[in-house]
């Protein structure tokens, strides 16, 4: 009876946890649950303008953007550097009917520069919808006149590559089409469901693991066997053994060198200022925020090079205790993961502090990041039980790893904005899980906020499938690798 | 009760001539057809049980597969064929110290080591200062194990092993560590643990001692069962054999 009891509570504990969590999660969600930023393509490197714009001259740039509404255009101005007294007329056309329109006068725009043309409501469309922007100037004249810039190449680093532009997307001047497209950005936004359903989701979702804990609780009355109980079984019983396992890695570690735990800080730190002296001087990189950009890659990285490295070794470089020992054989990978998660967590510390630095706005979104760092965690270990039951078969693991890391390295967005990749490889490229959890980690700390709710399901994704992969890989080969060892 | 069960079990080794750990080979062998392995059984259909509380000897002649036995009921190898069923905690005393790490203190190492052979953190938490007087390390417990001489190393592993009283104790030989003395005190460590109402399986090339501990014997020969039953009987038989 006290058996039941404490399994009733277990299951009302389980069940405020998931509620609590639903709802924070809610909160910490905003607006990104109901809307997601949309916006076309980055704009197109100014190479040349369109000179000065006159009242009567018109110039015309098709386009189109998956979003429900625009909110805004941003275009590449110039004023020539004088004080004029015309203005610029903006406005957006469908099917040749003007529907939106912003007009600002010469003094608001840049010259040289980027200009923000926000509508004053945002002007609803439907995804797709094949729009026009229209260029005009309401009192434009020769020397009191501003222009617009467009080009056909995409600036990356010091270079630029050509853009890959069909007939029908090129600017007009009136009605001349250009050889490019104007230097132009719609920003807009994209409805989603996914915040209007939340609450029948979250509880669907409580409901079905009430349903489970009942069926586990049954189970665990009558003494039927289930995954679940064994799993919480062996966790309560290796516990210990974890801990110490996980305590003798990190101890070792650092044993014997003068600075010990704090290289676990210091480690991340060099690696990005190097990485920043070499990318910010040696290739021009323009994102935002580079250091904390390139520290998360950084972070990311090293845990994902580390843990998997270590997990490689796990079991053959335990053979001492497997054979000699009984216990499950994949205490040893996971306990590598865990080990190398407290340096994850140490390296958080340096990151903290570059944000402060940098005055990047710290807000309590970034707790988001548990989940980034879990998905993270199950996706190493997913490919650590791979990679450790490869290696006891096939001891060529360790160096085939070691160039597909590098591979990884490249194919992964560290020290590189992922605008780089040309359109025909972006699939291919988002193949690569670490993509999407560490275009996770930036969402949560760069831009402060919880990022839509396809990152979320992809995030797990890139976790689960490894983590399968893994599992069904290490089952099938356990119980010959005392044999091979 | 049988407290171990062990019934129709098989083992079968590919040896080790044929054994491929580089990928190329294995492609190479995998397209010329040649992925052939010389199979050695080492052990064939064995069945027997152990009551509770009883003292098993194993004899045999080297290489007759009296360890992958005791390997195979520790849970370390899975047979071939063949099941075995275990009720109760294993301390198996295979071999003595593993997974001691050498940069880390004795106190650390008890917590590790124990934490392998399956202790929970109470019990050693309790029985710590036990181990530590029974090893007679003193004030060594606190360096690393880098230091320490093979017989220091030796006498903290019998220690960590023989604190607990465990329900099936599987030993391979009977472990005589350390100095004369010590030798003294950790023979008489293990008599005690096998009269204190433990199963024990223990393998050995005295046959004094199986005379004098064992209630049951088991004669392994090249992987098969030669014999199963009282002890005297089949070290008479043994012993025959081998004069």
């Amino acid at each position: 009876m006290k058996h039941l009891n404490t399994g009733k509570k277990k299951l009302t504990a389980v069940l405020v946890i998931y509620l609590l969590l639903a709802v924070a999660f809610y909160f910490l969600g905003g607006q990104q649950f109901y809307v997601r930023d949309a916006e076309t393509d980055d704009m197109v490197k100014p190479t040349s303008d369109v000179n000065e714009i006159y009242t009567g001259s018109e110039i015309r740039q098709p386009f189109s953007i998956d979003a429900d509404r625009i909110t805004g255009v941003t275009l590449f101005t110039s004023t020539y550097g004088r004080k004029n007294t015309c203005s610029l007329k903006v406005s957006i056309d469908r099917n040749g009917e003007p529907v939106a329109s912003v007009t600002k006068s010469s003094g608001e725009l840049g010259n040289s520069t980027e200009s923000v043309f926000n509508l004053d409501k945002p002007l609803e469309i439907t995804a797709g919808d094949p729009l026009e922007l229209v260029i005009t100037s309401p009192d434009g004249s020769g020397g009191n006149a501003v222009t617009v810039y467009y080009g056909s190449s995409i600036s990356v680093s010091k270079g630029s590559v050509d853009k890959d532009l069909s007939k029908d997307e090129l600017a007009s001047v009136n009605g001349k089409v250009l050889d490019g497209i104007l230097c132009f950005q719609v920003t807009g936004q994209e409805n989603l469901l996914f915040g209007n359903i939340y609450w029948y989701l979250a509880t669907a979702v409580g409901i079905a693991l009430a349903i489970y804990e009942l069926i586990l609780l049954y189970k665990e009355k009558n003494g039927i066997s289930s995954p679940t109980l064994r799993f919480f079984d062996a966790i309560k019983k290796y516990r210990f053994l974890m801990e110490q396992l996980v305590n003798r890695d990190f101890k070792t570690k650092y044993k014997r060198s003068v600075l010990g735990i704090l290289w676990s800080f210091l480690n991340p730190l060099l690696m990005m200022l190097v990485q920043y002296v070499v990318f910010s001087t040696l290739f021009k990189s323009n994102i935002p925020n580079f250091p904390v950009y390139l520290l998360i890659g950084i972070v990311c990285f090293n845990f994902f090079n580390e843990s998997t490295n270590m997990c490689l070794q796990s079991i053959s470089g335990n053979a001492g205790l497997i054979t000699k020992v009984y216990v499950p054989k994949y205490i040893y990978p996971v306990t590598r993961v865990l080990s190398s998660s407290i340096n994850l967590l140490l390296s958080l510390i340096p990151l903290a502090l570059v944000m402060v630095i940098t005055r990047t706005p710290i807000r309590i979104q970034a707790i988001l990041i548990l989940f980034g760092i879990l998905c993270l965690e199950v996706l190493c270990l997913g490919i650590g039980l791979l990679l450790a039951s490869l290696m006891v078969f096939f001891r060529d693991t360790q160096f085939i790893w070691g160039v597909l890391v590098t591979i990884l390295n490249f194919a992964t967005p560290i020290f590189y904005p992922e605008s780089i990749i040309p359109a025909k490889f972006i699939t291919l490229y988002k193949m690569n899980p670490l993509y999407h959890v560490v275009r996770f980690f930036r969402i949560v700390l760069l831009n402060g906020v919880s990022p839509e709710p396809k990152a979320y399901a992809l995030c797990l994704i890139a976790a689960l499938v490894p983590l399968v992969i893994g599992i069904l890989a290490f089952k099938k080969c356990q119980d010959r690798f005392v044999l091979y060892i | 009760m049988a407290i171990i069960k062990v019934d129709h079990v098989s083992m079968r080794f590919r040896l080790s001539a044929d054994r491929i750990s580089s990928m190329k080979e294995y492609l190479v062998r995998l397209v010329t057809r040649r992925l052939k392995f010389k199979e050695l059984w080492a052990l064939q259909d064995i069945s027997f049980s152990v009551e509770k509380g009883k003292v098993l000897g194993i004899i045999g002649h080297n290489g007759a597969g009296k360890s992958t036995l005791l390997k195979v009921i520790s849970g370390i190898l899975k047979p071939t064929s063949g099941t075995i069923s275990v009720q109760g905690n294993i301390v198996p005393m295979l071999e003595l110290g593993s997974g001691f790490d050498y940069d880390m203190t004795g106190r650390e190492n008890i917590f590790l080591n124990g934490a392998i052979l399956g202790y929970s953190k109470a019990f050693l938490e309790s029985k710590c200062q036990e181990i530590i007087d029974f090893s007679e390390l003193g004030e060594f417990i606190e360096e690393p194990l880098r230091n320490y001489s093979s017989g220091m190393m030796m006498r903290l592993a019998f220690s960590i092993a023989t604190v607990v009283e465990p329900e099936i104790l599987i030993v391979d030989e009977i472990l005589a560590v350390g100095d004369a003395d010590f030798q003294a005190k950790s023979k008489a460590r293990m008599l005690e643990l096998m009269g204190g109402g433990t199963t024990v399986l223990m393998v050995s090339h005295t046959m004094s001692q199986i005379r004098e501990l064992c209630d049951k014997v088991l004669w392994i020969e090249h992987g098969k069962m030669q014999g199963y039953g009282d002890a005297t009987e089949l070290c008479d038989a043994y012993a025959g054999e081998i004069s």
